[in-house]
This record gives C-alpha cells, structure tokens and sequence, in this order.
C-alpha cells in the first residue's frame, strides 16, 4: 500500500520517517508522493584523457566505488545561475534534505523522478529507487540527460520525489530482543527427543 | 544493536563517508554512509537475523560495494543501541 499524503504527516510526526530539513507542508506534498530538492553539491564527470582506458571491476579484491567515483568525476558546487547537463552525460547528485526511515517502522521508500522533468528526459536514478528500513542519509541520485538538449540544473530545485509505501510485516531486524530469542535454536535436553 | 566499524575515508558527497566493517572469515564490507549516523565509530544494523555460535547475521543499513546487504560478523564487533526506539 501507497501512503498517502495524510499517512506520510502522521509517520513524520511519530518520527517513522525524517525529513530533514521538513518539507514545505503546502507545497512539498502531493496525494502520495514527497518532493525533494537538488543538493548543490554534485559530481560531473571528467573529460576523457587520451591514453587512459579504465574498465571497472566491481568483483576486484578491495573494490572501492567511492574511489572510482572520485577519479573519474570533479566535484561541483552549482550556482544559483545552474550547471548545464549535456545530453548522455551522466551526473551524480544528491537530494538536500536528509531522509531516515525507521528500523521498526513497517515502511519502506522508493525515489521516484518528476514528470516535468521525465518529459525533458532525464532521469535521477539508475535502476536503483529502493529505501529500505533502517536507511539515513541524503539520498544519491543518478541524474543523466537522455533527451536532445541541455538542461539547467539549479540547487534547490525539485528533483525527485519519494514514494513510501507499507510494508506486509515488520522486516526482521526490526524487531526487539524478546522475539530474537525465539529465532535461536532450542537447547535439546540431554535424552530427549 | 549497533556495529563496531573503521572509518576509511570520505564519501562522494561532503555529508558520506566510507566505512569497512570487518566479517567473520577475515573479509572486510566497504559501505557508504550518512557521516552523521556515524556514532562511536558505529553504526545501527538493527536486530540480528541470525545466529551461528559467535558469528551474527546482520543486515547493512545500505547495500555494501560489493553489493551485499546481509553479512556475518564477531558478536564482539556487536554494541547495544542506547537509543533503541521501544
């Protein structure tokens, strides 16, 4: 089940989900969907240096992505006057406000773009929109221009939008001690079946 | 619970870092995470899922770069959360 926005208010205020800084109540929330804001710090890739061929290996002993991610990209503080994503070019963003999703909430969450910018064609993630339980942080978005012309990206601007839906039972690791001591094994009495 | 962890560097982002969190085995888990969820170079797992003798199955609050998300850690590297919501 989708949340509604009525049900989104009521978990914010029961602290099952943190939006830091909270959304604007008269604009922010649409019937069961958050908006977020772009972050002005982002990650614009490199040019590419001739003579330099990198392949990623993510199965390589000591992968470090972030690493990876610090190679090949600059980061970039946008201004006010927006940075300009070129058609296929992929760049890492990040939402401004801080989201937090309970370990003992039943809610999970997933980023969703904004029409008005699908329309446009870009996207702000790569198959990759899952929230779960227990998760803290700014959330990462993938943001790549598939369409024709270049698009101004501008900090504050709304980006993405957050979908939260209930979960069917609260995830395992929800849950307190007294119910993991029924999830070890009985200790057999000696003689017994 | 909370798990013990080592901070290894910065994330991407200027509010990330990178923490390893060490498996039983030997291995070592690179996550990224929220640096203000970083407490006492520890970070919440939640509940157990899992008991093996001293070997606990825990699962990451983020999906580590290997692209797991549940790993086996020392009951050792384990803490009590203070701040556990009743």
């Amino acid at each position: 089940m989708i949340l509604t926005d009525r049900e989104i208010k009521i978990a914010i205020a029961r602290k099952l989900i943190v939006i830091d800084p909270p959304p604007d109540e008269t604009v922010a929330f649409t019937s069961t969907a958050v908006d977020l804001t772009l972050d002005p710090s982002v990650r614009i890739p490199k040019q590419n240096v001739a003579g330099i061929d990198i392949v990623i290996d993510p199965g390589a002993p000591g992968y470090n992505s972030e690493e990876i991610i610090k190679r090949l990209t600059d980061p970039q503080t946008i201004p006010k006057t927006g940075y300009r994503l070129e058609p296929g070019i992929l760049t890492l963003g990040w939402t401004r406000e801080y989201v937090s999703l309970s370990l003992v909430t039943r809610i999970a969450a997933r980023v969703e773009g904004r029409s008005s910018l699908a329309r446009m064609g870009v996207g702000i993630h790569v198959t990759a929109p899952t929230i779960h339980a227990g998760f803290a942080g700014p959330i990462q978005l993938e943001i790549i221009n598939h369409g024709s012309k270049p698009l101004l990206l501008r900090p504050g601007m709304r980006i993405c939008q957050l979908i939260f839906e209930m979960t069917l039972g609260t995830p395992e690791k929800g849950y307190s001690g007294q119910f993991l001591e029924q999830r070890k094994e009985p200790k057999r009495k000696r003689g017994g079946r | 619970m909370r798990i013990k962890v080592q901070k290894i560097g910065d994330g991407a982002h200027h509010s990330e870092s990178v923490v390893e969190i060490k498996t039983t085995g030997g291995g070592v888990e690179r996550l990224v995470i929220a640096t203000r969820s970083l407490q006492n170079n520890s970070i919440l797992v939640g509940a157990p899922l899992g008991h093996k003798g001293k070997e606990v199955l825990v699962e990451l609050p983020r999906e580590a770069m290997s692209g797991t998300s549940r790993v086996w850690v020392s009951s050792k590297n384990l803490l009590e959360d203070e701040a556990r919501v009743a």
